[in-house]
């Protein structure tokens, strides 16, 4: 790297997206996928499979209707614990925000659980709610709630002092004050924890498939592995990881649309 | 809160200081918080339920290692899982770091990794606990290997976003003065994410963990996973709870000495409040 070339335009930062980079990262896609036959072919069948034999897999528990139900069952699971995350998150946030008594009562003991490996707490939870439904639910919201607190209680924090002013000396109620200042302005806040709130929900969901009812994808893994049918589990992990990337991209989605929004402000 | 911003707030003597009312307001929460938890379980929960009566009570049991034969010692799982989190802290911060950096710096890896790792990102790395045992039998491999990937990932983003980040003006500086590659990574671009990194291993900690836990449970290996799963079924909630309770402590701690090591060796760098 010479003085000369670092004054040279780069054409690859200007075109991020070019056709060469799109190549190389399908390179890298077959790549791993074929190390990953390699990888499959040369070890014993019990402890991994081929990529084509995850694949075959892979369409058998589809064609079985057994993959379709246990995403079915995890997909509900996950959406009410993150329903409820969402809600809980952002009501509680924002009472903590404006009631300084609780904020500063609570505030460490939010951080604690936050910290906390909520996994640890699941065997708590089944003796106070059982196995069924509604204590992995709980769970769930346990594990994605806490992002979505802290996020909107730095939001509803934040809220500069102009906008509060302003709208009193309008005398609007407090009730107002919410509706058209403070919640408005933190939802974007809130929706920065969205994406991590999904990542721990799905820790949360597979956790409480793994130590209550077992059911959805967490059972089918547990299943598979327990049978020694590696390829079933790798087609069950890629699901897993799949359903993920996917969410994620949601979370990102929507998060840029509330940024979008806070810059607009 | 105040409505009136320039009010002057004079020093009132029979008023407490800010600082010992905060005090005061976190202890009151503290045991209203316990209260309630000791009323509840007491009144809506089987006997054998944990409560902060009980527990206190096991405290010391746990503490001296008194516990009923063939169970897991506490000092033992404690040690067991503290020293798995700190190797694949290490393992995975360093790989992490040094990933994140080649991406970050490199764009034919960053096409060729990004897939890879933002997809493993995403994915509950615990999904692949069940599988690691049959890779390598029900052993401390798999913990470590959970724990180092669940560490790996997250700070690998976020030093990766952290090099993507710096100010091209930096490096061109540093070209212009015949700076040779490793001295833009290691000497501008790595010192520069350390934010960035600081921020990783937050997320690290938690992943750790987590995953440290859940392999110990799964996989049946000594640790306060193995010994929280123990007590649950042999109905020794108290002791369990104190397992819980040193978890939470090491993960606020940990964070802890973060950002201490923040506060003392990155002193430009301020965490948004």
């Amino acid at each position: 790297m010479s003085a000369v070339q670092a004054h040279e335009p780069k054409p690859r930062m200007i075109v991020p997206q070019s056709l060469q980079g799109g190549l190389v990262s399908l390179a890298g896609l077959a790549a791993g996928a074929g190390i990953w036959e390699l990888i499959g072919r040369h070890t014993q069948a019990s402890s991994f499979a081929p990529f084509s034999e995850t694949v075959k897999a892979l369409w058998s528990i589809t064609k079985s209707g057994e993959l379709p139900r246990a995403l079915e069952s995890s997909l509900q699971l996950f959406g009410a614990g993150l329903g409820f995350a969402l809600v809980i998150g952002f009501v509680v946030g924002l009472l903590l925000a404006r009631i300084r008594l609780l904020r500063v009562g609570l505030e460490p003991y939010i951080l604690m659980l936050y910290a906390t490996p909520m996994f640890a707490l699941i065997p708590f939870i089944l003796s106070l709610f059982g196995f069924e439904f509604r204590a992995k639910v709980i769970v769930v919201t346990l594990f994605g709630v806490w992002p979505i607190l802290i996020n909107t209680l730095e939001g509803a924090r934040s809220v500069s002092a102009d906008l509060l002013e302003v709208a009193r000396s309008y005398r609007s109620t407090e009730a107002k004050l919410w509706r058209h200042v403070i919640v408005p302005y933190t939802l974007p806040y809130t929706m920065t924890g969205v994406r991590q709130a999904i990542a721990r929900s799905l820790v949360g969901m597979l956790a409480s498939e793994y130590l209550l009812a077992a059911t959805g994808l967490g059972n089918l893994i547990l299943t598979y592995t327990n049978r020694f049918d590696t390829a079933r589990v790798l087609a069950a992990v890629l699901v897993i990881t799949v359903l993920a990337t996917i969410l994620m991209a949601i979370g990102r989605a929507i998060e840029n649309y509330f940024a979008r929004w806070k810059a607009g402000v | 809160m105040t409505s009136v911003p320039h009010a002057v707030a004079y020093p009132r003597p029979w008023r407490l200081g800010a600082g010992t009312q905060r005090t005061l307001i976190r202890i009151g929460t503290g045991v209203l918080l316990l209260v309630l938890w000791e009323v509840l379980v007491r009144w809506l929960a089987p006997p054998f339920v944990a409560r902060p009566v009980t527990v206190a009570r096991a405290l010391p049991h746990v503490l001296a290692n008194h516990v009923p034969a063939g169970t897991p010692t506490f000092w033992g799982s404690v040690e067991a899982t503290v020293i798995a989190v700190f190797e694949g802290l290490a393992i995975g911060v360093t790989g992490g770091a040094l990933v994140g950096l080649t991406m970050g710096r490199l764009r034919t890896a960053d096409r060729l990794l990004r897939f890879y790792v933002s997809a493993f990102f995403a994915m509950p790395i615990i999904a692949l606990v069940p599988v690691m045992t049959l890779w390598f039998g029900y052993s401390n491999t798999v913990r470590l290997a959970i724990v180092s990937l669940g560490a790996f990932l997250p700070v690998c983003l976020n030093v990766y976003d952290g090099t993507r980040s710096v100010p091209s003006s930096f490096v061109e500086v540093a070209q212009s003065y015949h700076a040779r590659w490793w001295n833009v990574w290691f000497g501008i671009a790595l010192p520069s994410s350390l934010p960035y990194l600081l921020a990783g291993f937050r997320l690290a900690v938690g992943r750790v963990l987590v995953g440290a836990v859940v392999a110990e449970y799964i996989v049946n290996l000594k640790g306060l996973g193995s010994m929280i799963v123990f007590d649950s079924r042999t109905f020794h909630q108290p002791q369990m709870m104190v397992a819980v309770l040193v978890l939470a402590v090491l993960g606020v701690a940990i964070n802890g000495v973060a950002d201490l090591a923040t506060r003392r060796f990155l002193p430009w760098y301020r965490r948004s409040e």
